[in-house]
């Protein structure tokens, strides 16, 4: 009994797992193009998952959380990268990093580790903040990582880009480390920090007057989101095996943001399925841009449109659904207990003997 | 039942239950640039008793309410919990230390449920989820909306949504317990219960009440001292017979109505 209610409460993480290991088992079928962009599908899904523990809970928008895929994505490269290049290349390097070789799961927690010390000193700075001024601030912070990441030769190779990453992320890896991801997320919205944040996005000042540290909840959840977009940094640099500091820029932050509001900003499930849909929308367009024949026929849409579609999906979501998707509601057993038993029970255990 | 009645009181682990007895405002000055919203207000309130702050709009209830909770900082003067200093504290310090409040416009975390919803002050607390989560519902028994439990919060009722929040500001035993209107917009009977359920609370969580009601009948019945504020300065304290007996409440009071 008491197994299955602590399982009851994690029927939404198991669903949406099982629903992605289903999508990753169905595309490992397919050929080498579709296997390229599931694992760049799943590896996108650790970063908006990352994402919506800030954003989701807080209510915060950050358009800065992509600057922490590239400092996750080049601390997990500086490890792993051949030492004969970089004593060439990014002689800036302290000793034990340039002249070492570390495991890449190793190199992968380092660059989640450093991007959740950025969010710490970061975090500490803006989380007083709150509304449009913290995403402003966001949005500064990913200006000045691109900035510094861009320019910072002897340690990034400025706009050079660092290669010979080893490429080791297949599809089930990614998927491996989204499973985690969602489960790390949804463990989070269901503590008590994730309480006292989703207390604060709803107002601000009956929060506080609930006895919730606005500025400690929320930075809490900042470096947790910080550290698992870094991971999914990692991988992304593991995956590709080149980095360019201009990947992890606006339109990356764009197609990350726009994966959430899709889905929906209120609930764990709206991330999965943002990351699932837009994905699903962008590669069809990018599939008719390069043209599709029919008989004689060669239909294409012209460069460009994948963007354009992808803007109209949005602005269709925002005029229509504009609390996304899922509406804020999480994914449930679809012949869920109803809810007027669930508190029946609950109360029971509540005023059981044991007390 | 009996478990039900130790969980509403209970303190567990790391909270001790606040031991002031007194929470004090001395010559309290709130000034917005020139305008002074408050001048020179001191009153206690008391442990054990429902104290009333009585005065017509914009005479600073609420300002002084929001100085006795830390939402606003006296430009002078100063609020005392005991014999403790409160100057630089924080709203949720001050809830951690004893002292809540509801709002005047309830405020719920109206996406999250009814159980979230006082879950939350119990968790800001200190509590684990499933040690609030027992005593937030057994709140919420004692108000008997247990059954609305896993309702979301926007959807409730106007009468049970302010229940709600003074479930939420009570749970874990608070010192004391600071009530904005909690009755605005209901009518006569509605008002009466509410108040009536309200006079009830410091003996069953040995608390002091500080009300703000402007039903005077209602206000008369269950305060023990009553406090009047008029354009920012006190006018009157004492009981309810002698507030009804003072000419200069008598003369605001009057004066507003001609």
């Amino acid at each position: 009994m008491r197994f299955h209610r602590s399982l009851h409460g994690f029927v939404t993480p198991l669903v949406l797992i099982a629903s992605v290991a289903l999508i990753t088992f169905l595309g490992v079928l397919g050929g080498d193009q579709v296997k390229t962009s599931l694992t760049e599908m799943l590896i996108r899904m650790v970063v908006v998952v990352g994402m919506w523990v800030f954003v989701g809970n807080s209510g915060v928008i950050s358009f800065g959380h992509v600057g922490f895929m590239c400092v996750g994505a080049y601390a997990a490269a500086w490890a792993t990268v051949d030492p004969n290049w970089k004593s060439i290349m990014l002689t800036g390097l302290p000793d034990w990093l340039q002249n070492g070789q570390y495991p890449i799961p190793f190199a992968i927690m380092g660059g989640a580790v450093l991007a959740a010390a950025v969010a710490v000193l970061l975090g500490g700075a803006i989380m007083r903040l709150s509304g449009i001024a913290a995403s402003i601030a966001t949005f500064a912070f990913l200006m000045i990582v691109n900035s510094v990441y861009s320019n910072w030769d002897a340690v990034t190779g400025g706009t050079s880009s660092i290669i010979g990453i080893p490429t080791v992320v297949t599809p089930w890896v990614a998927f491996t480390l989204a499973a985690g991801a969602i489960f790390v997320a949804y463990a989070f919205k269901v503590s008590r920090y994730g309480l006292m944040l989703r207390a604060s996005r709803e107002d601000e000042v009956a929060a506080r007057a609930s006895a919730i540290n606005i500025v400690r909840v929320r930075l809490a959840a900042f470096v947790l989101s910080a550290a698992i977009v870094g991971i999914g940094g990692g991988l992304w640099a593991h995956f590709l095996g080149v980095l360019t500091a201009d990947t992890f820029y606006l339109s990356l932050s764009f197609i990350t943001l726009a994966m959430l509001v899709v889905g929906g900003l209120g609930s764990l499930t709206g991330a999965v399925l943002g990351v699932v849909v837009v994905t699903i929308v962008v590669e069809v367009l990018r599939a008719l841009e390069g043209g599709i024949a029919l008989g004689k026929i060669t239909l294409s849409l012209p460069p460009g449109s994948q963007e354009i579609g992808l803007g109209v999906v949005l602005a269709l979501i925002m005029i229509f659904r504009p609390s996304g998707l899922t509406r804020g509601r999480e994914v449930l057993w679809p012949r869920r207990r109803s809810p007027m038993t669930e508190v029946s029970t609950k109360t029971a255990t509540a005023l059981g003997p044991g007390e | 039942m009996q478990s039900d009645e130790t969980l509403l009181h209970d303190r567990p682990g790391l909270l001790a239950q606040p031991q002031a007895a007194e929470l004090k405002a001395e010559n309290v000055v709130v000034r917005f640039g020139g305008l002074a919203a408050i001048s020179e207000v001191s009153l206690t309130v008391r442990r054990h008793e429902v104290f009333g702050l009585i005065g017509p709009n914009g005479a600073g209830k609420t300002t002084l309410v929001n100085c006795l909770t830390g939402f606003q900082a006296p430009t002078s003067g100063r609020i005392l919990l005991g014999r403790e200093q409160t100057t630089g504290w924080s709203p949720d310090k001050f809830r951690k230390n004893g002292v809540a409040r509801t709002f005047q416009a309830g405020r719920l975390f109206r996406e999250m449920t009814v159980l979230e919803n006082v879950e939350a002050t119990a968790v800001g607390l200190g509590l684990g989820r499933r040690a609030a989560a027992e005593r937030a519902m057994a709140m919420l028994d004692w108000i008997r909306l247990a059954a609305q439990a896993n309702r979301i919060a926007g959807t409730l009722a106007y009468t049970d949504e302010r229940r709600v929040g003074i479930a939420r500001a009570l749970i874990l035993s608070p010192a004391f317990l600071l009530l904005d209107e909690p009755a605005a917009g209901m009518s006569d009977g509605e008002c009466e219960d509410l108040v009536e359920w309200v006079a009830t609370i410091p003996q069953r969580f040995d608390c002091g009440v500080l009300l703000i009601e402007h039903n005077m009948r209602v206000i008369m019945d269950v305060c023990a001292r009553i406090h009047v504020l008029d354009g920012g300065r006190s006018l009157a304290e004492g009981s309810p017979r002698e507030i009804q007996e003072n000419p200069a409440v008598m003369a605001a009071y009057l004066g507003m109505e001609a």
